[in-house]
């Protein structure tokens, strides 16, 4: 997909483009609309906290969890927020590498929503420990115990993954974000506006040594960027790959779990472009070849969730472990079973509609097998603990499960901070890179 | 239209950005090195006793035994805290109405025990055990210090997890002959160097397995 | 009387508060150091004492070894010296130390409802007395459990013969009338018969359950471990075990052949049996089932005359034991015989009393350690209610009786006093106090010392006076130390007698066999009911259905298919106008048309824990037939019941049956013996230069009492979670015993496997765990250091054998269940083992404490750990001896060979993860003849 048609509306001017993007957050009026969001999202925030402060004064014991399924929801969260903040960062630094054209508009919200669902993801693994006042101890640091971290733990390489992609996640961010800044802060209208963008723009002047190192900072990122994705997410694959227990101890895992991440992150940029799209006028830059492009990646990504799942199935069979085999007779007719049937039709049989053109093209469709992949995924993640967890070697142990309305409020909770965060941003910040259109319009007009 | 900011303003900027990094990295140090210092471990902090016990006057100058009164350092976990009639085998004779024994006779009186105050806490999940180490070469002073100096016992040692382990892991230096265990001002000899493995055989230490956990914590 | 600063202080004086350690006590709190005024004598702070007493169960005695710390009582074990006891122990007996720091204990007089003092009843005692010695003690009643006491039936005599106008009435809820009145039969007089497993070979059980819970539990299961340890070097004949039941027991498990027989059925075997053997009675027709084994049984009995046994269990009729003393002589069975244990002759009925109370002619009544208006038919509470009698109740509960007594006296805890009890074979054992009684109770001497007009009698003093009258003066004194020392006096056995040759009963015409039989039990985990406020008891899984806090209507699968029944399912079981509501339990093992329901439960006035638990079967019990009861009807209400198991999933099939090996014994003799191999690995070996520490655990040997449990759990200051959480699927055993059904429902043939930490080599806990809180030692211990973790869990994830517990709520640290938090509970924590903290994961450690007080004192007496000095828990507590535990290092350690055995496995062996807890997989001996018929 190279060339920029249909990306950018007829007669384009820069202006236009930039106010397009930027007069919302500086002329109008946020609106009801805007305001009952941001009201519901903070009540579902403060919802969070309360749930935290609970779980921290009753004890971990306020989960589903159970002497045989120890790990439940908060797991399945950390990893399934991990997957959709892997998006963003793949989506800004390999189409930049790639020099995909239809990058420009969405690239700026999908960093984003990779920053609020990475620290997010970074909260469960603490959520869930069962003294969370000690999670401090995987990391290095000199200590009157004279002990350090377990090297060999995938937790800790958990960890440093987590962190890492966090603080690479807020520098690619903002590194992005300077000129946009700048371009605020030279439109801005009162004098606190002023200040503030003109504060974090950090005196960007849009030099031709500004561009020129900017550019190239940015490129060598995003080259960055690619590799530390992928580790990212292989090793959250290895939390389960590294283990002894049937189902787990598979080498697809990471690469599995990789497309995995693709496949939710899109299908999440999708659903806030429509959003974005919708809430603030941006039908101009947002346009629906936006949307064919995204849909033709979630339905390459399903194609091989649906080609790592046959692997599993097989690898459980011909593995030859009486272990595995239960685990996976259990995992297509146990007591989980149609969670399970439903997770292969939202994950492996929803996208295939994309096939269609005029699928691709309807926002509302999109909307849909979106949502269908995000819970899909959701129930992938929750199903590769219970089922494994659930029926491992000893019948003796295995046990049935059952979430608790702590489980899902703290989910909620979640998913209220995630989209509070985001109208924060949208309020704040150019939802869409304006310094990225206004070059791919330069290109457009056959500049180089 | 007028400038937004000053000049000054860069260098503000730059100044903000070099004192956040500061703080940061200075406040991690701080938290780092805070379980080190002696208000953590409680050093050298002199405890009020419902009686003002003088180890030094005891031991240093009457010189009485250590196992007089902690009779059961070889045999038991705990060193053992004297009953009231130890005190009084002595103070029914000398001293019988000093002020400063009202307490020890109240309790024998009353027959209620005197309740001192802990100066070496170690947290409940560390078993030490006194036998084994008064046993196999340890003395008193290598943890407790001079005590026979002692007016009010302090702790001197900072007892942390890893003042212990630099003994486990390499206890020949600290290791004395059997007949100097409860020498209050025992330096090592100067060659202690080959005595200290000579003394490892004897007692038949075997230090590689001294830092396994099961070894203090059950 | 204030609840727990009594204990408090005691502590105080009792010396350094070494007492619960905690892991919430992180940081440096301020903390007392608490000499004594006085150090007594031979006490060493934390040194623990060790002294001997004796434990009853049903009035017999158990000798047992308690040991104390600075003088709190903190763990039961086994009295080798003892007949009852052979250095083990049971359920019972390990759990009898939390009973002891009950916060429900009575702790007051009470008048009524209000607190009164022990002068106050004397007073109001006092001129009872007076009037009854003018009128010889007419209208006097005392009312006892079983007594086997010594110096309590001196005692009593002595009443009687100051009041000879009183008299004595006896209750035991599950007591031995069917065996007394069948050797009346037999013999014409009551003998009590002692079976000696040790020397049968052939042994056939008809509704008997030598190996289940009761006063004979551990001597007869090592009398069947005599002939069931399977070794290859020694290649003797291994026993064989037949039996017939209506329900699944423990000997039907272990059997190597079951008939699921109604009671009936039971019957007419005895009598097939008996003419088989030449009775000269009609053998009944049988089903061709039946036939078949009996057949089989028959064949083999006659073949080893000398070393064939039949037993019959307590709960079948008169007559069929009477048959039974016939067979056995017959086969010159190996049985002794004694006179009963107990009084000389037996005290009147509780039927007797009933009516007198009704009858309005008992003017005083005193209970002494019975529940009867718990217990006993509803007859009783109703007449007493009525009579107006001045009712004492003397107990440690303020029980059911209690509540409807005027008096209530709270009795000291058998930890508490002295005393002395017989065993079941007439072996005669002290009781020495191992704290001083923590509230203001007293014990039975003082009250029959109060009726016979002394008031300060001292059960020390009345014990005494019992041993010195028999003895002279001049060596009492040493005679005494010494029977305080070992526990057991000796030759006080039971002189045994040679009973009259036994006659064959004339049996009563064969009933119509009813469509429902109803089968009364005594219960596993609180026996009669007496246990019920126990919470390692209650949270303890019941053997071969793994129940807890609570109790249900077993069902063979047929029944439940037929009347559309499922597990939880609550039916109505109507019997004679009387009528529970219970919870179904469908258990294969069953015999079809019976109904099965344990004692014990729905108790009213037992405490926090106790109270409401399960359905009350003494409701359905009518006196004449107390256990086999015809003519049930049983209803479905429609309700549901979730019935508690802590191991939901029983059935093993297919591949997973590689789990359970068995072997047959002819197959083991033609085994090898050879070191295990493990499969390759690509992580380096554990070579130790030090001990290498290692479990090996006999399955057919195992027995599933809960022994193990029990010990463990009060070892290593395991707490209970409570019924909610174990709905939950949580529970803190450290120690389990999976029993997994390896037939089909009509034959299930269970089997027993318990499962502690494995103490892996490549232990896949190992390297998840970021903190490195689960670690290994040198000594081939995976270690689990409570105070690094930090609850990530990924241990217990990536655990195949899942033997790990995490503490999900403060289960020991300030969320405990019920009324477990109370202070008085904290004295029983064993200190050398850290209470574990909220969030913190924990497991077995092979009693690394007691691994660590035998490496200490061998490194301060410079010597090496001699080869059976670590002792686990679990190991101690094993009435068959099947658990074994050593140093694989040590050349004199028994469990190296066992490692060689030709039927030695490990667990899930071939995950590579080398465990060094291992098995010996369970032998059985079936009998060729009768293999055909599946038996």
């Amino acid at each position: 997909m190279s060339g920029a048609g249909g990306l950018l509306p007829q007669g384009a001017s820069y202006g236009g483009l930039v106010s397009t993007v930027a007069d919302p957050l500086m002329l109008r009026p946020a609106g009801r609309r805007y305001w009952i969001a941001f009201g519901v999202t903070f009540v579902m925030t403060l919802g969070f906290v309360g749930c935290i402060a609970w779980l921290f004064i009753k004890g971990i014991g306020i989960f589903g969890n159970n002497t045989t399924i120890v790990w439940g929801f908060p797991i399945a969260n950390y990893v399934w927020w991990v997957g959709i903040g892997n998006a963003g960062t793949l989506i800004s630094s390999m189409l930049l590498l790639t020099r995909q054209p239809w990058r420009a508009a969405i690239n700026r919200f999908a960093e984003a929503m990779t920053l609020f669902a990475v620290s997010i993801a970074g909260l469960f693994p603490i959520l869930h420990l069962g003294r969370p006042y000690l999670a401090y101890w995987l990391a290095p640091y000199p200590n009157t115990m004279q002990l350090w971290p377990q090297w060999r733990s995938a937790l800790v390489w958990d960890f440093w993954a987590i962190l890492a992609y966090l603080l690479f996640s807020i520098m690619f961010f903002t590194l992005g974000l300077l000129p946009d800044l700048a371009t605020l802060r030279d439109r801005a209208e009162t004098r606190a506006g002023q200040v503030v963008y003109g504060a974090l723009a950090m005196g960007w002047r849009g030099s031709a040594r500004h561009w020129a190192l900017h550019d190239s900072v940015y490129r060598a990122m995003a080259a960055m960027a690619v590799p530390l994705v992928v580790s990212v997410h292989s090793v959250v694959g290895m939390d389960f790959a590294a283990g002894l227990m049937p189902g787990w101890q598979e080498s697809i895992f990471p690469p599995y779990f990789v497309v995995g991440a693709l496949f939710s992150g899109f299908a999440m940029v999708v659903l806030l472009a429509a959003l974005m799209r919708r809430g603030f006028g941006l039908e101009s830059v947002l346009t629906t070849r936006h949307f064919e492009s995204m849909a033709k990646v979630i339905l390459a990504a399903s194609i091989v969730m649906g080609l790592s799942y046959l692997t599993e199935w097989f690898m459980s069979w011909y593995a030859g472990e009486r272990a595995e085999r239960t685990f996976l007779i259990h995992q297509l007719t146990g007591d989980d079973a149609a969670l399970y049937w439903s997770m292969l039709a939202c994950n492996v049989l929803a996208p295939h509609v994309l096939w269609f053109t005029r699928a691709r093209r309807s926002v509302a469709i999109l909307i849909v097998v979106s949502l269908l992949v995000n819970v899909g995924m959701w129930m992938e993640r929750i199903l590769i603990i219970w089922d494994t967890l659930s029926h491992d070697y000893l019948p003796s142990m295995w046990r049935p499960w059952y979430a608790t309305i702590w489980d899902w409020a703290v989910l909620a909770g979640s998913l209220g901070f995630f989209a509070f965060m985001f109208m924060c941003f949208a309020r704040l910040l150019p939802v869409v890179a304006m310094h990225d259109l206004s070059r791919l319009l330069y290109r457009q007009r056959g500049g180089a | 239209m007028a400038q937004i900011f000053p000049r000054y303003a860069n260098t503000l900027a730059r100044a903000v950005l070099l004192g956040a990094a500061v703080l940061l990295v200075g406040g991690l140090g701080l938290l780092i090195a805070m379980p080190y210092t002696s208000h953590a471990t409680r050093q050298d902090i002199v405890i009020e006793q419902p009686i003002q016990f003088s180890h030094e006057h005891h031991v240093g100058g009457l010189g009485v035994a250590c196992r007089y009164c902690h009779t059961s350092v070889e045999q038991s976990r705990f060193a053992g805290i004297p009953p009231t009639h130890t005190c009084m085998t002595c103070h029914s004779q000398i001293w019988t109405n000093a002020a400063i024994l009202a307490p020890v006779r109240r309790s024998l009186a009353e027959n209620a025990p005197i309740h001192w105050q802990r100066v070496h806490v170690l947290p409940d999940y560390v078993f030490f055990d006194h036998s084994v180490h008064v046993t196999n070469g340890v003395g008193c002073s290598t943890c407790h210090g001079a005590i026979d100096t002692m007016p009010q016992v302090r702790q001197v040692a900072p007892l942390t997890m890893g003042w212990c382990l630099d003994c486990h892991r390499n206890p020949a230096p600290n290791l004395r002959p059997a007949s100097e265990i409860y020498d209050m001002d025992w330096k090592p000899p100067a060659d202690q160097a080959e005595r200290g493995p000579a003394l490892l055989a004897h007692y038949g230490i075997k230090p590689e397995h001294l830092t396994d956990c099961s070894r203090c914590h059950r | 009387m204030t609840d727990a600063p009594s204990l408090t202080r005691r502590q105080a004086a009792l010396g350094l508060l070494a007492s619960a350690v905690s892991l919430s006590a992180c940081g440096k709190p301020a903390e007392e150091i608490v000499p004594y005024v006085e150090q007594p004598e031979r006490i060493v702070p934390g040194v623990p004492l060790r002294f001997a007493t004796s434990l009853a169960l049903n009035g017999y005695g158990r000798g047992v070894i308690v040991s104390s710390i600075e003088g709190r009582p903190t763990k039961v074990e086994g009295n080798a010296g003892h007949p009852a006891s052979l250095g083990s122990t049971d359920a019972f007996a390990e759990a009898a130390v939390l009973s002891l720091y009950d916060p429900d204990r009575s702790r007051a007089v009470r008048e009524g409802t209000r607190i009164a003092s022990w002068d106050g009843f004397l007073t109001a005692l006092r001129p009872r007395l007076r009037r009854f010695e003018a009128t010889g003690g007419e209208g006097l009643r005392l009312l006892t459990g079983h007594v086997t006491s010594p110096t309590l039936l001196r005692l009593m005599g002595q009443v009687q013969a100051r009041y000879p106008a009183m008299r004595w009435h006896g209750y035991e809820p599950i007591g031995d009338s069917n065996a007394r009145a069948g050797a009346v039969l037999a013999f014409g007089r009551p003998l009590a018969s002692l079976a000696q497993l040790d020397r049968a070979v052939v042994v056939l059980a008809l509704d008997a359950d030598p190996l289940g819970p009761g006063p004979d539990q551990i001597r007869h299961a090592r009398g069947f471990a005599a002939h069931r340890t399977a070794r290859w070097e020694n290649k003797a004949a291994l026993s064989r075990f037949y039996a017939a039941e209506p329900v699944l027991t423990a000997t039907g498990a272990k059997a190597d052949h079951r008939l699921a027989a109604t009671p009936t059925l039971v019957r007419d075997l005895a009598i097939a049996l008996a003419s088989r053997l030449g009775s000269g009675r009609p053998a009944p027709v049988l089903p061709p089932e039946a036939q078949r084994f009996l057949d089989a049984a028959a064949a083999d009995l006659q073949s080893r005359p000398g070393e064939a046994l039949v037993l019959v269990g307590e709960w079948q009729p008169p007559e069929v034991h009477a048959l039974a003393h016939w067979i056995n002589a017959r086969l010159g069975a190996p049985v002794e015989h004694i006179e009963p244990v107990g009084p000389a002759e037996p005290p009147a009925p509780l039927d007797a009393l009933i009516e007198a109370l009704a009858a309005k002619q008992v003017d005083t009544l005193v209970v002494l350690g019975a529940n009867p208006a718990y217990d006993a038919s509803a007859g009783f509470a109703q007449a007493l209610g009525g009579s107006g009698a001045f009712s004492v109740h003397f107990g440690p509960y303020h029980d059911e009786t209690a509540a409807l007594c005027r008096w209530h006296l709270p009795e000291s805890h058998p930890l508490e006093d002295w005393g002395d009890l017989r065993a079941t074979d007439g072996t005669a054992s002290l009781a020495q106090p191992l704290i001083l009684p923590l509230y203001n109770t007293r014990s039975a001497p003082w009250l029959l010392g109060a009726l016979l007009g002394t008031d300060e009698a001292t059960a020390h003093a009345a014990v005494r006076d019992t041993w010195a009258a028999q003895r002279p003066p001049e060596t009492f004194e040493a005679w005494w130390r010494q029977v305080l020392h070992d526990g057991v006096v000796a030759d006080s056995a039971a002189p045994r007698v040679t009973p009259p040759p036994s006659a064959l009963p004339d049996l009563a015409p064969p009933v119509a066999p009813a469509e429902l039989t109803l089968v009364l039990r005594p219960d596993p985990s609180v026996w009669d009911g007496c246990f019920a406020n126990n919470a390692w008891l209650q949270e303890c899984p019941k053997p071969l259905t793994r129940q807890v806090w609570g109790n249900a209507a077993m069902l063979s699968p047929e029944d439940a298919r037929r009347r559309k029944l499922s597990n939880g399912d609550v039916v109505r079981l109507a019997l004679g106008g009387r009528q529970i509501d219970a919870p179904v339990l469908v258990r294969p093992g069953t015999a079809p048309g019976v109904v099965a329901l344990t004692l014990g439960y729905g108790r009213r006035r037992a405490g926090a824990i106790g109270d409401g638990l399960g359905a009350d079967a003494y409701a359905l019990r009518s006196p004449d037939a107390p256990w086999i009861m015809a003519g049930l009807t049983m209803e479905g209400t429609g309700g549901r019941t979730n019935l508690l198991f802590e191991q939901p999933d029983r059935r093993l099939e297919g591949e997973a049956r590689a789990l359970f090996p068995t072997v047959r014994a002819d197959e083991l003799a033609r085994g090898e013996s050879r070191p295990p191999v493990w499969p390759p690995s690509l992580n380096p070996d554990r070579v130790s230069d030090t001990h290498a520490w290692a479990m090996v655990i006999d399955t057919s040997l195992c027995i599933g009492c809960n022994a193990c449990v029990i010990a463990c759990q009060s070892e290593n200051n395991v707490p209970v979670v409570g019924p909610d959480e174990v709905a939950r699927g949580r529970e803190m055993h450290w120690l389990r015993i999976d029993t997994y059904d390896l037939g089909p429902p009509e034959d299930p043939r269970p089997g027993f496997q318990p499962v502690p930490c494995m103490h892996c080599e490549h232990a896949p806990c190992e390297p998840v765990c970021p903190v490195e809180a689960s670690i290994h030692d040198a000594e081939g211990l995976n270690v689990q250091v409570y105070n690094r973790c930090i609850g990530t869990r990924f241990c217990q994830a990536n655990c195949p054998y899942k033997v790990r517990r995490f503490n999900w709520f403060g289960y020991a640290d300030g969320q405990e269940y019920a009324n477990q938090g109370a202070p008085v509970l904290a004295a029983q924590r064993n200190p050398e083992v850290t209470v574990r903290a909220r969030g913190v994961m924990e497991k077995c450690t092979y009693c690394t404490q007691r691994i660590s007080a035998a490496r200490r004192s061998a490194e301060r007496e410079g010597r090496e750990i001699g080869a059976r000095e670590v002792v686990t828990a679990c190991q101690s507590a094993c009435p068959s001896q099947a658990i074994t535990f050593g140093d694989l290092k040590h050349p004199d350690s028994p469990i190296t060979a066992l490692r060689r055995e030709p039927q030695h496995y490990a667990l899930l062996g071939h995950l590579g993860t080398r465990p060094r807890t291992t098995y010996l997989a369970a032998v059985r001996n079936p009998n060729p003849a009768a293999e055909e018929g599946g038996s």
